[in-house]
């Protein structure tokens, strides 16, 4: 699915995927990029967790959970 | 500093990211003969175990808490940047053992180049190499060995391999520390900490730049930093205007554009297919599927607890009853017999009864963990946590509170933000813990008929009642506190789901024994000593008043012509009324008779604070039945029991329920709160642990017995 300009994850829904651009929250950038998600990373959203708020993400080939405000910081291009 | 000569007593750390298997390895390497301690100063469990090798002198493996880079956001991670930048302490590693997951080597090398960086002998050490081949898994481990200038030993802690391999690699490196000294950094200090690096280099006791410029980042809070460095450390910050998040990003940025050439040139990795695993997730983690699992599983796990560990609970009951009784038969009867029957014989029994129950609960648990679940239910429960203010990583605790809250409470530290961890050491022993089991057997055999409905029997469905009383008071306990107590502090989820895998059994077998002998020890002192005391307390009196309740009985006895039994059975009532015990039992009767309960009851309450299974052994002294471990006849001595003043049994409905509610909330575990305390620093939080449990049993339980009775 492209994307002409940059655009929140959290706005993404389950099946979309794209590669990170960039980072809006140097806070949560710090904690994003130890964990291996940084720029260039290919993101897909997997699904949504049940209680709502969480979503099983998969960034390049692994699989990581993630809150709806992490992924807000994080721009797709 | 490292020098030539092999260190006396070399100490080699284990360090790599979380997930990456490092326990494993360490499990693979020392076995069962793990010491576990705390770190010097801090609260992290530490475990280190022997490693014998050639002729070296023994080495000290250390295994650190897994982290995920320099900049650490839970206490875990920060010990590691606390060890590995402090040079003078005793924890200095002479060599590091490096463990990175070879699937995920993109990401695990992070860390690596950091501490090389730091000027550490290291040796890389490739986890799960029984993944090399498969899906197209492929490592060139000559060419990485050379690009980052360490010795690279592919290791299988799975299947054991790669073990002699590296502690040949471990000898050389000891022996040879410099032989592989890196030739230049993977990363030199940029532009936005070369000024504060500047003014701090020569005032810091830094081995290099970027030791500097990790002291400059942490200052604040590492402990080897004198007070008065910290404040030039954090005026140099303000002067050159640092941004120490700022530069952390840069940092780590450029540390990725360093190392990703290199895992690109040496590693390939299988293609981007659906695994196993993320079909299984499909399921396991569905909206709707994946709690309903959940559940399926916690009942089957309760289940379980029960209908397995009740014959070797038999067997442990049994077993110290005939040492009980073998004892008295065979020593001569005296205050040392009594006190080693009644006392201590009695109160290791109490003990060690709860081993299968808890056995069994970590077994499932560790499997849990081991096969990689407990991160998928911290992902689907975290935003129900994040209501009531806890974290998705509170679901572990709140499990495993149900076999003990001690390892519970140790379990917490994988929480980052420190009100979310809080806020789940303090809920966490409202879940009902196996030490409440014998109580609830007994009492809601006074509390609910032995009748059926619809196949359910009523004493069932009352005990699961129970349990689940006491997870929901956890919950809303939690809602409460979090309204309460303000933080600012960031709260991240951000949890790796490694690939589900089947248990390595070695690891499993390891957690349970460890969490079992936790237990035994910190348990066990404490109810050995209460038992002890209670014997003591029930066995003796105020000069006189003992002497008194002799002669009383005597006097009883010829009045109303009882029998031998009668008798002893008067005698033992009427010398534990006389006793200390019993004086305390009638001090406290004053504010526990809303509660519907009597100065007996009163003696096992004022014990069962230090720990709550002593109820069922205290209700035995003060029933004086012989065995403390033969429910039933306690049972029947309790049905007997006549209230004095309404005639009525003492155990009617009202006063049953309105124990086991007290039971449920009551914080009566002192080993609890010495964990509490120990976990938050301080006697703050635990004394209010104690206040706001305890309020809520006796409110509570008030509460029922009124409306019941």
């Amino acid at each position: 699915m492209p994307f002409i300009r940059s655009t929140a994850a959290s706005n993404f829904v389950a099946g979309m995927s794209g590669t990170i651009d960039r980072f809006t929250n140097e806070n949560l950038a710090g904690k994003l990029l130890d964990i291996g998600v940084r720029p260039g990373s290919r993101l897909r959203i997997v699904r949504k967790g049940p209680f709502g708020g969480s979503w099983y993400v998969k960034i390049d080939r692994h699989c990581v959970a993630l809150r709806k405000q992490e992924l807000a910081c994080i721009m797709i291009k | 500093m490292h020098n030539d000569q092999i260190n006396a007593a070399p100490v080699v750390g284990l360090v790599g990211n979380p997930n990456s298997g490092k326990s494993s390895l360490f499990n693979l390497l020392t076995g069962l003969r793990q010491r576990i301690g705390n770190f010097p100063g801090v609260t992290v469990e530490k475990k280190s175990g022997i490693l014998k090798i050639g002729d070296l002198p023994p080495v000290e493996l250390v295994d650190f808490p897994g982290a995920y880079s320099c900049y650490p956001t839970s206490l875990d991670e920060r010990l590691v940047v606390q060890e590995l930048t402090n040079p003078e302490g005793d924890l200095f590693p002479d060599a590091i053992l490096y463990v990175a997951d070879v699937t995920k080597l993109d990401k695990h090398l992070l860390l690596f180049t950091q501490l090389r960086d730091l000027d550490l002998p290291m040796i890389l050490v490739l986890n799960m190499a029984d993944m090399i081949g498969e899906n197209g898994l492929q490592v060139d481990v000559a060419q990485l060995s050379k690009k980052l200038a360490v010795p690279v030993i592919p290791v299988s802690a799975r299947e054991g391999r790669g073990v002699e391999e590296l502690k040949k690699a471990i000898e050389n490196l000891l022996r040879n520390p410099k032989a592989y000294r890196p030739e230049e950094p993977f990363y030199e200090p940029g532009a936005l900490a070369r000024d504060v690096l500047a003014d701090l280099r020569q005032e810091l006791p830094a081995r290099n730049d970027y030791h500097a410029l990790l002291l400059t980042h942490h200052a604040s809070w590492l402990r080897h930093i004198p007070e008065q460095l910290r404040h030039k450390v954090q005026n140099a910050r303000v002067k050159n205007g640092f941004h120490s998040l700022r530069a952390q990003v840069e940092e780590t940025m450029e540390r990725y554009d360093a190392f990703e050439p290199i895992v690109q040139d040496t590693v390939r990795y299988a293609g981007d297919k659906a695994s196993a695993s993320d079909r299984a997730d499909g399921i396991l983690t569905h909206r709707i599927f994946g709690p309903i699992i959940f559940v399926g599983l916690m009942l089957l796990l309760f289940q379980a607890l029960f209908a397995w560990a009740s014959l070797p609970m038999d067997g442990i009951e049994w077993f110290f009853e005939h040492m009980g009784t073998a004892v008295r038969e065979n020593l001569a009867a005296g205050w040392l017999t009594d006190l080693l029957v009644d006392g201590i014989i009695a109160g290791l029994g109490g003990v060690l009864v709860f081993v299968p129950q808890i056995a069994i609960l970590f077994l499932f648990i560790s499997i849990l963990e081991e096969v990689g679940y407990m991160a998928r239910a911290a992902y689907m429960f975290d935003s129900m946590m994040q209501r009531f203010g806890l974290n998705g990583r509170s679901v572990v605790a709140l499990i495993s509170g149900h076999a003990c809250a001690i390892p519970a409470i140790m379990s917490t530290r994988t929480i980052a933000n420190w009100k979310e961890r809080l806020l789940t050491i303090l809920v966490t022993p409202l879940t009902s813990c196996s030490a409440r089991i014998p109580v609830y057997v007994i009492l809601i055999s006074f509390a609910v008929p032995e009748e059926t409905f619809w196949g359910f029997g009523y004493q069932g469905l009352a005990f699961a009642g129970l349990y689940f009383l006491g997870i929901i008071s956890a919950m809303l306990s939690a809602l409460v506190f979090k309204l309460v107590l303000k933080t600012s502090e960031r709260s991240f989820l951000m949890l790796e789901m490694p690939d589900y895998r089947t248990p390595v059994w070695r690891n499993v077998v390891v957690t349970v024994w460890q969490k079992v002998k936790t237990f035994m020890v910190e348990a066990g002192k404490i109810i050995l000593l209460i038992s002890i005391v209670l014997w003591a307390l029930s066995t003796y009196g105020p000069t006189g008043a003992m002497e008194e309740a002799g002669v009383i009985t005597q006097q009883l006895t010829e009045e109303q012509n009882l029998d031998e039994a009668e008798a002893a059975n008067l005698l033992a009532s009427e010398r534990l009324e006389a006793s200390y015990a019993g004086h305390v039992g009638k001090f406290i009767e004053p504010v526990i008779r809303p509660l519907g309960y009597d100065w007996k009851i009163g003696i096992a309450l004022f014990t069962s604070f230090a720990a709550r299974e002593v109820f069922v052994g205290t209700m035995a002294t003060i029933y004086s039945v012989g065995s403390a471990d033969d429910e039933l006849r306690i049972r029947d001595r309790m049905a007997e029991e006549i209230n004095p003043r309404t005639g009525q049994p003492v155990y009617n409905q009202a006063t049953s329920w309105s124990l086991l509610v007290f039971y449920v909330f009551a914080m009566m575990c002192m080993s609890t709160l010495a964990v509490t305390k120990r976990e938050t620093g301080g006697w703050k939080w635990p004394i209010i642990q104690f206040t706001f449990m305890t309020a809520l049993a006796y409110v509570s339980a008030m509460v029922v017995y009124q409306v019941l009775a």
